[in-house]
């Protein structure tokens, strides 16, 4: 459960009543990839949500395909038998849908073709009786994306209102969103000193950006996209160790800008200005120039660690004996004495998941182990407990795709050296910054938690 | 802590408690090297490595510069110095939305695009309303004027004398059937529309065209020149009100505001006047159904949202800010926590706890609230903090908690006085002075940050009804600044007085305060 802060006696949240999602349109428009997606973001807010898949049910109830009769999917007259089996399968799906609002589910997102208005119809007055919200999501017309194609019905009530926002903002575009951790800084356990890159984070920010374009070029050839035509967002907070690893890609934009004499947009000084390179690339070489457009946000600042600042674990122990005890019990909700919980951070970070799901180019964020934990949590469908234990070891580049019932992830290493991990590193003096326990939790207690930590290197849906 | 004294009283416990720990890290400090020995507060201050009260700070800036060693960077960034630095704003130059409004008069266009405007300034998108309106208006008294005479004694002021050409807006002039009258308004509109293109191109993010724009042929006329400009989208916003009450009051309000076409004119002329322009509308208004058009419409403001083909990250916060929108009546109050402990002590930050002064403020706020709001619901919002929170610790409403409310994080500087700063970066102090809104703290945050940061209370605060919110100063600032629309380089400076509830009533046009 993340987002929403508090919740009522009945479970439901944002006092909204129980909602009915139908979908409306043919088949391979890209209803799956909306349910899907829609059911991850409100489970993340914790409203608890369920897609009911009529095509999964029917292949559950009668096999593959061809045991289906002929007249089954084609239009006109059908035989009695099949219409028979037609009524039963939808039967059989609108009682998973009341089981699951009897059994205190709140939306169901009803994924089918619902296809003639009159059996739309039907179905909503059965549902509008018994007090539950039905919004009906459609396409009209010949559209290919999705973002573009959401129509819905009257909308009333806030969390219809999210619902409608998160659907807005969504689309099925090929692109890939890859998530590396910023370099080492040279005052790496403390959140204040917002402290410059130390030679080992330089060199980090060089290697990331080598290995970045080398997958993106590599993956876009694959897909016989053009690099050229594809710009390179990348997010980073506003701490320096962060921007400054993103640092060497506009470094590298400005030099093929130069190379092929076109003016650049802009200077990468002074050092907490967004900067912005080749935002007007025309490419005329082969080898296609660079188009990146860094992003400071805010929002994306690692976990604030409160009174904890600068402190090593032994030190919090032996200072803040409680607070580090209940920590332990509840690394997800505890929130030390001014500092941020995960929950916290959740709630700080949805804005800009949401702006997530609406970047269309290639992303890349450039974050702190605790944001790269929820934003990835968010991604794949993690519960909130498992948020605090993910592994995100510096020196790994997180690739993920967004697919149409989820993502598809991999995580390649490409960097050794110090800072890779928490505290424990084969290298002794490497290790000495690396105290930054409470935003690097997972890394330092290693093997000690007993939850389900995705295998490290390759995390698969 | 060595063995656990089960006969100690708590509280004793608990000083110790803090001696224990800020012994502790002394200690670590020393052994360490890192003591500096000056500005350590015993013993409730917690141990503060990296703050910018000693000489640790600029010590360790000044060694830095061995970190430009690994960079292969052909210009690398300045390394870090002092206690922060100005943050430049956002770049928002990609998003230019041409927001036309649909609807009868009084229907509530104006408080919708005002609205909007205050919301999406606020987050710092330039936005410019273009009312039609307004142009016939200047057009008509320009026009006047050219036929003054130059040296008039009485001045081109007085309309009854400054010329003999006058033309008749009333509600004669917006009739569909006065063939010239018509020409006019299309050319007003058409006008209007280039000066908004204009101003987009300029630099602008969204420029809303409030104007009727009630007939399908005049909706198309402007979804094809807006299609001419690429990078430039178009949604329409129709705003439908069939609760008569709510005309009236509109009705009222445009009368009793001195619009200037009415100025002249006795209330109940006006008025007569008003409703048969608004007939003169009615004829030929014809409501959004065109299904290629990007459009929201909102039904008695927040009762009813349908929306079509809208897209775009902007395009949907506007549909999601307005979908929050109510005009049900109610009151938000803001109040500072009582007097803190570090108030007293004049220090910034920290999470102190309150003054006798404070807590005698706290034990008055029940009966303060309470005779002001009767029987009414009302909802306590407060900070992490432990100031806000007991603040409203005898509150008798539901409270909620929102970390998201927490004060202004001063970074390196939390726990320090003004003075202090000055005296150990005079140079940074001032620049702090010299752009408050966008200075940042090093390892804290600037007022545009708290701004991002503030969005969703907003949001929420939209959607909800009584509220009060025991709140700190930054943060009261910038949701004060918000209700009141204010410019952001005053918004730093707003009186938030302690021990001070802030009344604030949403109307048509702005708040009401009563403090």
């Amino acid at each position: 459960m993340v987002a929403p802060l508090y919740t009522t006696a009945s479970g439901l949240l944002f006092h909204a009543g129980k909602i009915l999602v139908v979908t409306i349109g043919l088949p391979a428009r890209g209803k799956t990839h909306i349910s899907r997606a829609l059911e991850r973001y409100l489970r993340w807010m914790g409203v608890k949500t369920q897609v009911v898949s009529l095509g999964d049910y029917r292949r559950k109830i009668l096999g593959a395909t061809k045991k289906v009769p002929p007249d089954y999917f084609t239009l006109g007259e059908k035989s009695t038998e099949t219409q028979e089996l037609r009524k039963k399968v939808s039967a059989g799906c609108e009682q998973l849908i009341w089981d699951f609002f009897e059994g205190g589910g709140q939306v169901v997102i009803y994924d089918a073709n619902n296809g003639t208005k009159a059996a739309r119809q039907a179905l909503a007055e059965k549902f509008d009786k018994a007090g539950i919200h039905v919004v009906l999501l459609g396409e009209s017309g010949s559209y290919v994306s999705v973002g573009e194609k959401i129509m819905l019905n009257n909308i009333q009530g806030y969390l219809q209102s999210r619902i409608v926002f998160f659907l807005m903002n969504i689309h099925n575009r090929f692109r890939t969103i890859y998530f590396a951790r910023s370099g080492q800084s040279l005052i790496e356990h403390s959140y204040k000193a917002d402290a410059d890159l130390s030679p080992a984070g330089w060199e980090y920010a060089e290697r990331l950006k080598e290995f970045v374009l080398d997958r993106r070029a590599k993956s876009l050839k694959e897909r016989g996209l053009n690099p050229s035509k594809r710009k390179l967002v990348i997010w980073t907070s506003t701490h320096r160790r962060a921007h400054h690893t993103a640092w060497p890609f506009l470094a590298t934009a400005q030099a093929s800008n130069l190379a092929e004499g076109l003016p650049i947009s802009s200077s990468p000084e002074p050092s907490s200005v967004l900067a912005t390179a080749g935002q007007t690339m025309v490419s005329k070489i082969s080898s296609p120039a660079l188009n990146v457009k860094v992003v400071e946000k805010p929002q994306m600042l690692e976990i604030n660690p409160g009174i904890w600042d600068g402190l090593s674990p032994d030190q919090a122990k032996k200072y803040y004996p409680e607070d580090w005890s209940r920590f332990l019990k509840d690394p997800y909700s505890f929130r030390a004495p001014r500092a941020e919980s995960y929950h916290d951070l959740s709630v700080r970070l949805e804005p800009v998941l949401i702006e997530l799901e609406k970047e269309q180019e290639d992303l890349l964020i450039i974050g702190h182990a605790s944001v790269i934990r929820c934003m990835l949590a968010y991604l794949i469908g993690l519960p909130a407990s498992e948020i605090p234990a993910i592994e995100i070891a510096r020196g790994d580049l997180l690739e993920v795709v967004p697919a149409s019932y989820g993502v598809h992830s991999q995580a390649f290493h490409f960097w050794d050296g110090p800072g890779r991990h928490g505290t424990v590193d084969s290298d002794p003096l490497a290790g000495k910054d690396d105290l930054n326990f409470y935003e690097n939790y997972a890394e330092d207690t290693k093997g000690k938690r007993n939850v389900n930590t995705p295998e490290p290197s390759v995390i698969r849906d | 802590m060595s063995e656990p004294d089960e006969f100690q009283p708590i509280p004793t416990l608990r000083i110790s408690d803090d001696l224990t720990r800020a012994a502790g890290v002394l200690q670590d400090m020393q052994t360490q090297g890192e003591f500096s020995g000056d500005h350590v507060h015993l013993p409730n201050s917690p141990p503060m490595l990296f703050g910018a009260g000693g000489p640790m700070l600029k010590r360790f800036d000044e060694s830095t510069f061995a970190s430009r060693i690994g960079s292969q960077a052909a210009t690398p960034p300045q390394s870090v110095k002092g206690i922060g630095g100005k943050v430049a704003k956002p770049d928002y130059s990609e998003s230019k939305i041409v927001l036309a409004m649909v609807g009868l008069p009084a229907r509530g266009k104006s408080y919708l695009s005002n609205k909007l405007m205050i919301y999406l300034k606020w987050l710092e998108y330039d936005v410019k309303v273009f009312n039609v309106g307004q142009l016939r208006r200047t057009r008509a008294k320009q026009k006047a004027q050219q036929y003054a005479p130059p040296y008039s004694p009485v001045g081109p002021t007085d309309p009854s004398l400054s010329s003999g050409i006058r033309e008749d807006h009333t509600a004669q002039w917006f009739s569909h059937e006065n063939a010239t009258a018509n020409q006019s308004r299309e050319r007003l509109a058409q006008d209007s529309l280039e000066m908004l293109i204009q101003w987009l191109k300029e630099g602008g993010n969204v420029g809303i065209h409030d104007a009727t724009n009630s007939t399908r042929s005049r909706r198309a006329s402007i979804q094809e020149r807006v299609s001419k400009e690429k990078g430039i989208s178009l949604i329409f916003l129709e705003s439908i009100c069939d609760d008569p009450a709510i005309i009236a009051a509109n009705v009222a309000l445009k009368i009793r505001s001195g619009d200037p076409d009415y100025k002249d004119m006795k209330p109940e002329e006006a008025k007569r006047d008003f409703l048969r322009r608004i007939k003169e509308y009615e004829k030929v208004y014809e409501t959004i159904t065109e299904p290629h058009l990007s459009y929201l419409r909102i039904v008695n403001v927040g009762s009813e949202v349908t929306m079509s083909r809208i897209n775009g990250y902007l395009s949907s916060r506007i549909a999601f800010y307005l979908m929050n929108l109510h005009l049900k009546p109610r009151s938000i109050y803001l109040s500072r926590h009582g007097e803190s402990q570090f108030n007293v002590d004049g220090q910034i930050g920290g999470d102190s706890l309150l003054s006798p002064r404070g807590m005698q403020y706290s034990e008055a706020l029940p009966a303060l609230v309470t005779d002001n709001i009767g029987d009414a619901n009302l909802t306590v919002w407060t900070s992490t903090l432990r100031r806000t929170i007991q603040t409203a610790q005898y509150l008798p409403y539901p409270k909620l908690t929102w970390k998201s409310l927490d004060e202004l994080d001063a970074g390196v500087c939390d726990g320090m006085t003004y003075e202090e700063i000055e005296q150990a970066y005079p140079e940074d102090f001032a620049n702090r002075d010299d752009d408050k809104f966008n200075y940042r703290y090093r390892g804290g945050e600037s007022y545009r940050d708290v701004v991002v940061r503030l969005e969703p209370v907003i949001m929420e605060l939209e959607r909800q009804e009584n509220i009060l919110i025991i709140g700190h100063q930054a943060i009261l600032r910038c949701l004060y600044a918000y209700f009141h629309d204010l410019p952001q380089a005053d918004l730093p400076y707003i009186k938030i007085p302690l021990h001070t509830v802030i009344k604030l009533t949403p109307r048509a046009y702005g708040c009401d305060e009563e403090r």
